[in-house]
């Protein structure tokens, strides 16, 4: 503390601070300039400052059309994640159920499996039987994704939520379903929040997966990125990555927004 | 006693036992409670009186034995059917709702009309004096009026036995004796049988019909607070409730006084149950003992002593003496604007009425006395 009184230490700590900041957001921020550039190429600085970018982006049907298939998949995998995640993270940490550290270690698993190889096997496995291309099955290859993360942020608000409020419910007559719904849920809301607010991002960049299992009519943003960096290294790449992570910070932003009056309610 | 039905227990405990792993937590435990009684399950941690508490809501199931509630056997139905109320420590109120939905829970979770739930939540606040914080979330109440909350939630669905698990605990000293007696006069009020877990001995003095003291996992003994207080039967009775004198001394077959280092001590007349010969122990309550000045009276000349220590307590002063051979002596007397507090280091006498003593069994945790 003696340290941080004094003058050099008050200037290092945060130098070093802002230091590892700009290496950490460089990388992301530099495509946000880049993206008001003409049309011609990728240039940093940009000579010319247009929407040359973001016009060519929402008049190609394909990108817009990525960018939507991504929004409704998030979307989808979201509320999945959520509805399945929830009661899964509820049980393994509340009940006997027998087997629970098998469970808890499949559900866990994709954490631990290299997305690649998980890409490879889904495809070998739906590639004969027709499954490809198809929403349903990006939606729930995302899903098994994300519910590790969900699990993990639920499962850290239950330990703190203290077994008291579920005994006096339960004391009082309520039943399993009611006190889920009524006391458990309620104080939850932080940290299903935060889950699905994971869910959401990790399907709307998720790329190896996707670029497997989906198609012409069901390809995400991300995807097209890749496909777009690879054939034709197109500028359009700078606003698609601007917009991407503009609907990333509305997102975070609004999830910390709704923590804080949360926290003052 | 009009009919049979009334006079029930409402609860009755027989051979009750819960281990875990290689812990017992609690041993063989039989145990009646009386329609409207306030019971008190009192003990050091440990001593399985939480334990007892979790059988009988059903949050613990048990290894043995049987529990029947209101005269139906309770053993192995679940929680949220055998019809209790409980308050806890922590009080356990709903954060996110208002003291309102709190207390309307447990009437939604029985259906009661909507209307009706409107009445009885104002009620049950009209009796504990809170009606104001009606829209409130806990939060912004203070530790007394959540618990008073939380005992306004038990008592608005009427359950026939609440329990009570160190409620006041978490209280400062002056808000835990206003809340003593608030429960004290619900309970007298509605007339519903109350089981009351503490480990604070003045709580357990100053609330119950009956005092259940637990020690490992049995009962050590059970009573009234005054039969425990001035009849303990065991060593660790006596000095778990109040604060004890114990000499321990060796008793000839047939006579009434103990042979002690400090000398023969006077015994009080035969009692059943007490050790007649051999290792004994008399137990003397400080506020029996008297600080005698030389040749008062006859009789006994009671027991020479050094004056350690006083300490004035209000209405009562505290002497710290020492014998001879320094055993530690506690002496307790009223205190009195005009009455001389003798010098510390000063010689005194210390005496007691032969009857106010107590003979007990020795007991293997209490070596050195």
């Amino acid at each position: 503390m003696n340290f941080l009184r004094t003058l050099p230490g008050a200037l290092v700590v945060p130098l070093a601070a802002w230091i590892t900041y700009l290496f950490l957001m460089v990388p992301s921020l530099i495509v946000i300039p880049i993206s008001f550039g003409g049309a011609g190429e990728l240039e940093f600085p940009p000579r010319v400052w247009t929407l040359d970018l973001y016009r060519q982006f929402f008049n190609d049907p394909t990108w817009w059309g990525s960018l939507m298939e991504s929004l409704k998949v998030a979307a989808l995998v979201t509320v999945l994640t959520t509805v399945l995640g929830v009661p899964a993270a509820y049980a393994l940490q509340r009940t006997n159920l027998p087997g629970r550290a098998v469970l808890n270690g499949l559900a866990m698993g994709p954490l631990l499996v290299p997305v690649i190889v998980l890409a490879l096997g889904l495809y070998l496995q739906l590639a004969p039987i027709g499954f490809l291309n198809r929403t349903a099955t990006v939606v729930l290859a995302h899903t098994m994704l994300a519910i590790p993360f969900m699990m993990v942020s639920v499962g850290a608000a239950l330990r703190h939520l203290d077994p008291a409020y579920e005994q006096v419910a339960l004391i009082m007559g309520a039943g399993r379903v009611r006190i889920f719904f009524r006391v458990v849920l309620p104080q939850l809301r932080a940290g299903i929040a935060a889950g699905a607010l994971f869910a959401f991002l990790i399907s709307l960049d998720e790329v190896i997966v996707a670029y497997f299992i989906t198609g012409p009519e069901t390809m995400t943003l991300p995807v097209k990125m890749y496909s777009a960096l690879r054939w034709e290294v197109s500028p359009v790449i700078a606003a698609v990555s601007t917009l991407l992570t503009v609907i990333s910070l509305v997102f975070a932003l609004g999830l910390m927004w709704l923590e804080r009056r949360d926290r003052n309610a | 006693m009009t009919n049979i039905e009334e006079s029930q227990d409402m609860i009755r405990v027989n051979g009750l036992t819960r281990i875990y792993g290689t812990f017992t937590a609690l041993d063989n435990v039989d145990l009646a409670v009386r329609r409207g009684e306030f019971v008190t399950l009192l003990g050091p941690s440990g001593s399985g009186k939480s334990t007892l508490l979790n059988l009988i809501s059903g949050m613990v199931q048990a290894t043995a034995g049987t529990i029947e509630i209101d005269g139906r056997d309770a053993t192995n139905l679940p929680t949220n059917r055998r019809g209790l109320g409980m308050v806890f420590q922590n009080y356990a109120l709903m954060p996110h709702m208002t003291v309102f939905e709190n207390i309307a829970f447990p009437l939604q979770v029985r259906r009661v009309p909507r209307a009706e739930i409107e009445t009885r939540v104002h009620e049950v606040l009209k009796l504990i004096q809170l009606e104001h914080v009606v829209q409130r979330k806990p939060k912004q109440l203070s530790g007394g009026q959540q618990q008073r909350i939380s005992l306004a939630r038990c008592i608005v669905y009427r359950p026939s036995i609440i329990l009570m698990d160190e409620p006041l605990g978490a209280l400062d000293k002056k808000l835990r004796e206003d809340m003593q007696l608030e429960i004290k006069r619900l309970h007298a009020e509605l007339g519903v049988t109350m089981i009351y877990v503490t480990h604070d001995q003045e709580e357990a003095l100053a609330m119950s019909d009956r005092i259940v003291l637990m020690r490992k996992g049995r009962i050590e003994q059970q009573g009234a607070p005054e039969d425990l207080y001035f009849r303990p039967d065991t060593l660790f009775t006596a000095d778990f409730l109040g604060s004890s004198n114990l000499f321990a001394g060796r008793l000839p077959a047939g006579s009434r006084q103990l042979d002690t280092p400090h000398g023969g001590l006077p015994l009080p007349a035969a009692r059943e149950g007490e050790p007649e010969a051999g290792e004994a122990v008399l137990m003397v309550r400080p506020e029996s003992m008297r600080l005698v000045s030389e040749g008062e009276e006859g009789g006994w000349p009671g027991l020479e002593a050094t004056l350690r220590d006083s300490i004035v307590l209000g209405s009562y002063v505290r002497h710290f003496l020492d014998l001879a051979d320094g055993k530690r002596v506690i002496v307790q007397e009223p205190s009195g604007a005009t009455r001389r507090r003798p010098e510390r280091g000063a010689q005194v006498r210390v005496r007691w009425a032969a009857e106010d003593g107590r003979l007990l069994p020795t007991d293997p945790d209490f070596k050195e006395l």
